[in-house]
């Protein structure tokens, strides 16, 4: 019994050590969507979040990289979503970033698809074996319809037919 | 009045008033409507799904004009011969440069039309999406190069061939082949044959350009390139259109 506690010691002890190994690293970051934007944004909104990345180590961290993940978290349509299309600004580097010096990033996106989304920015630097992120910060995307059959209806049944009648016009007064 | 004016006037009223060219517009539109009602089937489409919709209608707009202005192309002069009017038209003071010039005023009515005739479609699809404003503007540019171009070409093989079955299908299959890409989509050319392909293809270069515009929003700076094989093209079929004309024989 007693090796089996000391057994439940030896991991908890491991794993507190590590988590604490991997948070004592020097950058931390924070992440806010910015006050600009609209409160209830639907497709074709453009959205801004701001991430300050801050070293709070004793030592310089260089070769810092921050990037932005979005993934979407709908109940069955849980994806990473390739920000190809939603942000041109994906990645900023930083040669170094000195102790208690802090970069600020803003990060645009337009939004592309309807859903609810989750956006993490991570950073990694050179001698750091862990990668740090901020907290999350969600939001959600109303739908746009974009193809309105209210608009191509009337299009597509009247151009045909005005050609129709030009073509019955000119017939009726050959005749 | 100049004899360019007057037989452009004259091809530009074939197709706006006479039975056939009405026939014609009314087919082109018909299937324009059938392509924008396929679409309405989907109105969950994301904002960029909506440009792949754009950029689809605008590749359709192309390749109709591009048929219309060659059949127009292939009837030109081989037309004219079989309907006996050729040798009263050379018998007159008209140089073969101004009737091969009147005749691409009439290629030029017939691609307006064709663009109007496109642009409420355009816009049905494409208000509440992205870059429509260049969408119409990129359309107006490169297809005017490119439909131009296939209407020039199909003049040329007009004043060659003795017929206009053998003109009209000699196009065709230039025309097939050309518009090949509207099909096959930009990930089945990435080949080595299917890039050379593309890199000197008018109508890659055209949909390569509504493309990048529409979906990727690059600017104008990007589509240098495409912009140069296009008007190549247009250069070089008005030559070619020019030098067949200009040997004509009856």
């Amino acid at each position: 019994m007693h090796r089996i506690g000391f057994l439940f010691l030896a991991v908890w002890l491991a794993l507190s050590c590590g988590a604490s190994w991997a948070a004592s690293g020097p950058l931390e970051i924070t992440l806010v969507p910015d006050a600009s934007n609209p409160p209830s944004p639907r497709m074709g909104d453009r959205l801004k979040f701001l991430s300050v990345i801050r070293n709070t180590g004793g030592r310089a961290a260089e070769g810092v990289v921050a990037w932005i993940s979005l993934v979407q978290v709908d109940p069955g349509r849980e994806q990473p979503m390739d920000l190809e299309d939603w942000s041109a600004h994906k990645a900023v580097t930083e040669a170094v970033v000195s102790p208690g010096r802090e970069v600020t990033v803003e990060w645009p996106m337009r939004l592309i698809q309807s859903g609810n989304y989750r956006v993490v920015v991570s950073a990694v630097e050179r001698q750091a074996s862990n990668v740090v992120t901020s907290p999350f910060a969600d939001f959600h995307v109303r739908r746009k319809p974009t193809v309105e059959s209210n608009r191509i209806l009337p299009i597509a049944l009247g151009i045909p037919g005005v050609i129709l009648a030009l073509m019955g016009w000119r017939r009726y007064h050959r005749s | 009045m100049n004899p360019v004016w007057w037989i452009a006037r004259k091809e530009s009223g074939e197709i706006l008033v006479s039975g056939r060219g009405l026939a014609w517009l009314f087919a082109l539109s018909l299937v324009m409507s059938v392509l924008s009602l396929l679409l309405v089937s989907n109105t969950e489409l994301s904002l960029l799904d909506n440009a792949q919709v754009v950029y689809m209608v605008m590749g359709t707009i192309t390749a109709l004009g591009a048929l219309f202005a060659v059949v127009l192309g292939a009837d030109a002069v081989a037309g004219e011969r079989e309907r006996g009017s050729l040798m009263p038209l050379l018998l007159t003071s008209v140089t073969p440069s101004e009737i091969v010039s009147g005749k691409m005023g009439g290629q030029a009515a017939g691609w307006t039309v064709m663009y109007l005739l496109g642009l409420p479609y355009l816009w049905a699809v494409g208000s509440s999406g992205q870059n429509l404003l260049q969408a119409i503007a990129y359309l107006a540019l490169f297809g005017t190069l490119t439909v131009l171009g296939f209407g020039f070409f199909a003049l040329g093989l007009s004043a060659r061939f003795r017929s206009v079955r053998t003109a009209l299908l000699t196009s065709l299959i230039a025309w097939m082949l050309l518009a090949s890409p509207l099909l096959l989509g930009p990930g089945l050319r990435q080949s080595a044959v299917g890039k050379w392909f593309d890199a000197v293809n008018p109508f890659s270069a055209s949909l390569n350009a509504f493309d990048s515009v529409v979906i990727d929003s690059q600017p104008f700076a990007v589509q240098a390139g495409r912009l140069a094989v296009a008007l190549a093209w247009l250069v070089l079929t008005a030559w070619y259109a020019m030098r067949s004309v200009r040997k004509l024989e009856l």
